[in-house]
């Protein structure tokens, strides 16, 4: 790309952000709850944005229990020692959007989801939209002394090795982007538990799974509660933020599509 | 058979099948790859059932290329990609 097809795109994209301001958006503060239900809970809200129960939605997950979320085609043989999952009690939820495997352990990741329409990123390449969905995270994070960059596609890196990474998934004119972020993984068990191959890691000019994340609380002495609020803190200057919490009817849809869905093995090993 | 190719920079693209009487069956494709929408995996698991097992990377990936509406989005991973999973898992037997 020549520098000047460059700076236009770069434009496009800073006037594409500066639209998400006066969206209404609103904020639902983490709690922790069972993986299938936080997974359950993405779809139940991307079909409350898309019928106009709810404005653009910023949510942060919580977990109750580690699992590990596959990625909407990802097999769960190739990707998952189950053996070791289950003897470590630790689930397997398959989620709506592509991308790869998350190992989530309570309070050791920080994750949110954004619900937005699709008009809002329209200007936008999927590979621009998700640099730019995440774009005041990165800022965050970089505020708080910590060099991290976005690594297209999906990643939020830095010198040290990944510390995030994204996955969207479009549907009824409503974008789901949600970003995991890396807090204390223990990086160990991650790689005991997910199989990821020298294929996998074959660009990436790196031996192992463990040496490729590298945990926040590796670069920055905060709490883990304390980057949250700081998250949040950049969202509400940038785009305006009102708070807000799940509605009983919301849950309830989410429990019966766990039922139906999350917590079925139908689901869950659709890609055995 | 079991291939994996990852696109540089990109995504891996997982080839699980058989080879029955020289045609690919019971293709499974998977990865940590970005498709919209996601039915489009079912379209392409069928247009490699049955495919000829002689019909190297290009001719997988010109398959699943001819049976794709144009509308369909595959982010970080392509047909060429999907052609060399399955190579690979026929050449390690």
């Amino acid at each position: 790309m020549s520098e000047a097809v460059a700076a236009e795109r770069q434009s496009l994209i800073d006037a594409a952000i500066a639209g998400w301001q006066g969206l209404g958006w609103q904020l639902i503060r983490e709690q922790p709850l069972a993986p299938a239900m936080n997974v359950a809970l993405d779809e139940v809200l991307l079909g409350a944005v898309a019928r106009g129960e709810r404005p653009p939605l910023l949510r942060f997950w919580a977990w109750d229990a580690p699992a590990v979320i596959l990625g909407r085609f990802q097999s769960v043989r190739n990707e998952i020692n189950e053996a070791v999952a289950q003897e470590r009690g630790v689930t397997i939820v398959r989620r709506i959007t592509g991308g790869g495997a998350m190992f989530v352990q309570p309070e050791a990741t920080i994750t949110y989801s954004l619900l937005l329409p699709e008009s809002a990123v329209k200007a936008l390449s999927f590979a621009e939209s998700y640099a730019a969905l995440d774009s005041w995270a990165v800022a965050t994070l970089r505020a708080l002394g910590v060099d991290a960059w976005y690594a297209p596609l999906n990643d939020i890196t830095s010198a040290e090795g990944k510390i995030g990474g994204a996955a969207q998934a479009r549907r009824s004119k409503v974008v789901l982007h949600h970003t995991t972020i890396s807090y204390q993984m223990n990086t160990a068990e991650m790689a005991q538990i997910l199989r990821i191959g020298q294929e996998k890691l074959s660009d990436k000019g790196i031996a192992s799974a463990a040496k490729r994340v590298s945990p926040l609380r590796r670069q920055t002495a905060l709490a883990r509660s304390a980057l949250v609020d700081q998250l949040i803190d950049t969202f509400r200057a940038q785009f305006g933020l009102e708070e807000t919490t799940l509605r009983p009817a919301e849950s309830a849809a989410a429990a019966q599509l766990v039922a139906e869905r999350y917590d079925a093995d139908h689901w869950r090993y659709e890609l055995p | 058979m079991h291939g994996e190719y990852k696109t540089p920079g990109g995504k891996l693209v997982v080839a699980d099948f058989t080879v029955v009487e020289g045609q690919l069956r019971a293709v499974e494709i998977s990865g940590d790859f970005f498709l919209y929408p996601d039915e489009a995996l079912y379209t392409i698991v069928q247009a490699l059932e049955g495919a000829p097992s002689t019909a190297q990377a290009v001719g997988f990936a010109e398959r699943v290329r001819a049976a794709l509406d144009a509308e369909v989005t595959m982010l970080g991973f392509s047909p060429e990609a999907i052609g060399m999973a399955i190579q690979r898992g026929l050449e390690a037997g």
